[in-house]
């Protein structure tokens, strides 16, 4: 007779059964407080606010991250089970602005002082307060190295002019972690600084209309002569680049896990679907070409989840893994890719629609090779690190 | 005060029993805390809160019990005391007296809480053996709690929409289930933090209980599948005639 083990599988390492709680709790929360309302959000594009402070409370917002600043530390796989699980909303939209925490506090944990962390991390953390991070700009965002934000330096602050576009929370953001000029026209010449959205001066766009993401609120932001104290400068002045290029790998691992999961939720609701459509007097399943579509759809999924979480398992053990990241992203939106359209595709009509999942997961999907790095942005790193 | 909560190791309600060698299962589905257990451990909690004192969670079972107290300490408790036996199935008087000298051994309870029921074995004696054991008053099923200078007062649901409110004095067992209050879904931290909480363990063989050894299981069989339930239509005179029809022709229970 089998004894039980400590953790659920012998085959999956990654998760033992700290996991497994974390991932029960953050389920029911997604099934108690956001699946019944998420259609009626995407519909009117946004959010409740009070879901930040519910996320903060539950410790959520705060995996990965330092206990003296109100954190869960873990390892890696526990971020992977809370994003994993909020994917289960089916709403890309609302995990990516419930996560630009995730992407705009990381340089402050790690270059900023304690007064910074006390201000601009801990509340965020606690869902007080949104986090966004701006990098993007009218000009350009692949090429962040020629971005022309420009901040000068006058005494104890900063002349902040420019603006940011495509800036996931952008609307509602109390915060932007804000990459700016302050040196030379090249990579050299890049910091952060924290703007606060109530600086005189500040303003934003309405939330901008998308093809996917509908909950989440992006905006363009506009600094129109910003007085930024010196003291919000993270890190180093004209390092930016390098804190940049370090946030990076964390935002990609986020964006597989998306990707994974978008592909994963199309397949379960594709082979739903076949088993109890009909068509020519049987169910869509009972025809070889969809089962062996959805066989094709299933190992894709497997493939670039294990390999996703091998990638993790590297990072978590703390080797280098900007090359393999990349490669793991680019598949996973390939298998994404392929995986949403088949899946509309066996849902015929029904998939293109709105009262289907595989519509949203459809449209959501599409920015997943765009965002944190084009595709062709990760192909130029993995090339040069070939 | 110092609260026990009394917590079975169970296979999760979902997963798919399989019975091997008669009178045993196997063990390689997924265990959970048995559910009623939750509401119990989350009474034992917000006494504890307000009354101050510590929650202490006492799990019998084998050793890999161990991830269940776990998960007990994540929902709330300050610590844990596995009992560790070899036995897949304990009866419900050997259980209770091992439990009895446990929390006494430890220190002697101001309160008790367990689930009414196991969602395994589905005993229900548990909470009456124990209390009856340690001479304590008990009630369970319980949906209400309060307490107050060293008086209990509980709801229990007694069928048809009614419930009785008993009254008792503290130290008494209360055996919970689902209403007593809204199990909420443990925070990460808290889930991170059960680790760390101290979990005594200690075999059952050392608390050198003496079982009349009562029971004993048999065997094991897997429920028959049911068939498709039938719902008779019409007024109740019809519904009532067909039932009797089917009793007789297809069920053959009726001459
Ligand atoms: C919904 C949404 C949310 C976003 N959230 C944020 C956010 O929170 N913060 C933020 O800073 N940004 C955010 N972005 C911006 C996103 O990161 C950029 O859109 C992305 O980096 C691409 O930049 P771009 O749009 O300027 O495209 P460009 O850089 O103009 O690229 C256009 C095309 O040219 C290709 N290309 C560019 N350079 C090369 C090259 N060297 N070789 C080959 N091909 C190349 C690109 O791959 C792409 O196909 C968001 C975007 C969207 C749509
Ligand atoms: C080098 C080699 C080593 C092998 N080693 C082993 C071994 O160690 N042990 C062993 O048991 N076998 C072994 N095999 C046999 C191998 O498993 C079979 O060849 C394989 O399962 C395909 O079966 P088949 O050759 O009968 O082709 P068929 O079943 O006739 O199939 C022919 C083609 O039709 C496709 N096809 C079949 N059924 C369907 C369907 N329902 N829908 C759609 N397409 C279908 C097949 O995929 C294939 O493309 C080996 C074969 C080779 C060539």
């Amino acid at each position: 007779m089998a004894d039980q083990k400590d953790s659920k599988n012998d085959f999956q390492h990654y998760f033992g059964k700290e996991h497994d709680l974390v991932r029960k709790s953050v389920r029911e929360l997604v099934q108690k407080e956001i699946l019944p309302n998420i259609d009626e959000w995407e519909e009117k594009a946004t959010f409740p606010k009070k879901l930040y402070k519910m996320a903060g409370e539950l410790g959520l917002l705060g995996v990965g991250y330092p206990e003296e600043l109100g954190g869960t530390p873990g390892d890696i796989f526990l971020k992977i089970v809370v994003g994993e699980e909020l994917m289960r909303s089916t709403s890309g939209g609302l995990v990516a602005g419930l996560g630009s925490i995730d992407i705009a506090i990381p340089p402050i944990i790690r270059k900023g002082t304690e007064e910074q962390k006390e201000r601009f991390v801990r509340p965020v953390i606690a869902g007080d307060r949104i986090a966004a991070l701006g990098i993007t700009e009218p000009g350009g965002g692949s090429d962040v190295a020629n971005l022309k934000t420009t901040a000068v330096k006058k005494g104890d602050h900063y002349l902040v002019n420019g603006s940011k576009t495509f800036i996931t929370s952008g609307v509602r953001a109390d915060q932007i972690t804000c990459a700016v000029r302050t040196g030379s026209e090249n990579a050299h010449g890049i910091s952060l600084l924290v703007i606060e959205s109530g600086t005189p001066g500040y303003s934003t766009s309405p939330p901008m209309k998308k093809t996917g993401w509908w909950a989440s609120d992006t905006a363009e932001l506009y600094f129109d002569n910003l007085k930024v104290p010196v003291s919000n400068l993270i890190g180093e002045e004209n390092q930016g680049f390098y804190y940049i290029m370090e946030n990076f790998q964390s935002e990609r691992l986020q964006l597989c896990i998306m990707a994974n999961m978008t592909a994963r939720i199309a397949l379960e609701q594709a082979m739903k679907y076949a088993t109890e459509r009909e068509a020519f007097g049987k169910p869509l399943s009972g025809f070889q070409v969809t089962r062996h579509k959805l066989a094709e759809m299933a190992t894709q999924v497997e493939v670039s989840q294990e390999f996703t979480y091998r990638v993790a398992a590297k990072m978590n053990a703390g080797i280098n893994q900007i090359k393999e990241i990349s490669m793991a992203k680019n598949f996973a939106c390939q298998v994404s890719d392929r995986v949403t359209f088949d899946a509309v595709q066996i849902f015929g009509g029904a998939g293109y629609v709105r009262e289907s999942v595989v519509e949203r997961l459809y449209r959501d999907n599409r920015i997943l090779s765009i965002g944190g790095g084009t595709t062709e942005i990760m192909k130029e790193i993995i090339s040069k690190l070939m | 005060m110092r609260v026990y909560v009394c917590v079975k190791h169970v296979p999760d309600t979902a997963a798919n029993i399989k019975v091997v060698g008669g009178s045993g299962f196997d063990e390689s589905v997924k265990f959970i805390v048995n559910p009623y257990d939750e509401y119990a451990i989350g009474e034992a909690s917000q006494l504890v809160k307000k009354e101050g004192g510590e929650v202490v969670i006492v799990t019998l079972g084998k050793a890999s019990a161990m991830t269940t107290v776990r998960a007990a300490l994540a929902i709330g408790g300050d610590r844990g005391i596995l009992i560790k036996t070899d036995k897949q199935f304990v009866e419900s008087d050997e259980t209770a007296l091992i439990l009895k000298k446990a929390i006494e051994d430890d220190g002697g309870a101001d309160m008790i809480f367990a689930g009414k029921q196991a969602a395994d074995s589905e005993g229900m004696q548990t909470c009456y053996r124990l209390a009856a054991n340690l001479g304590m008053p008990v009630a369970t099923e319980v949906v209400g709690f309060s307490y107050a200078g060293g008086k209990v007062v509980v709801e229990r649901e007694i069928g048809g929409g009614e419930r009785e409110v008993i009254e008792m004095t503290a130290p008494c067992v209360v055996g919970a289930t689902k209403g007593l209050n809204e199990v909420r879904y443990p925070k990460l931290p808290d889930i991170m933090k059960a680790k760390k909480k101290p979990v005594n363990e200690i075999d059952a063989g050392s608390l050198k209980v003496d079982a009349a050894g009562l029971v004993e299981l048999v065997a094991l069989e897997q429920v028959p599948e049911r068939s498709n339930a039938k719902m008779l239509e019409g007024s109740v005179t019809e519904a009532v005639d067909t039932l009797v029809k089917l009793l007789r022709d297809e069920a053959k229970v009726l001459e």
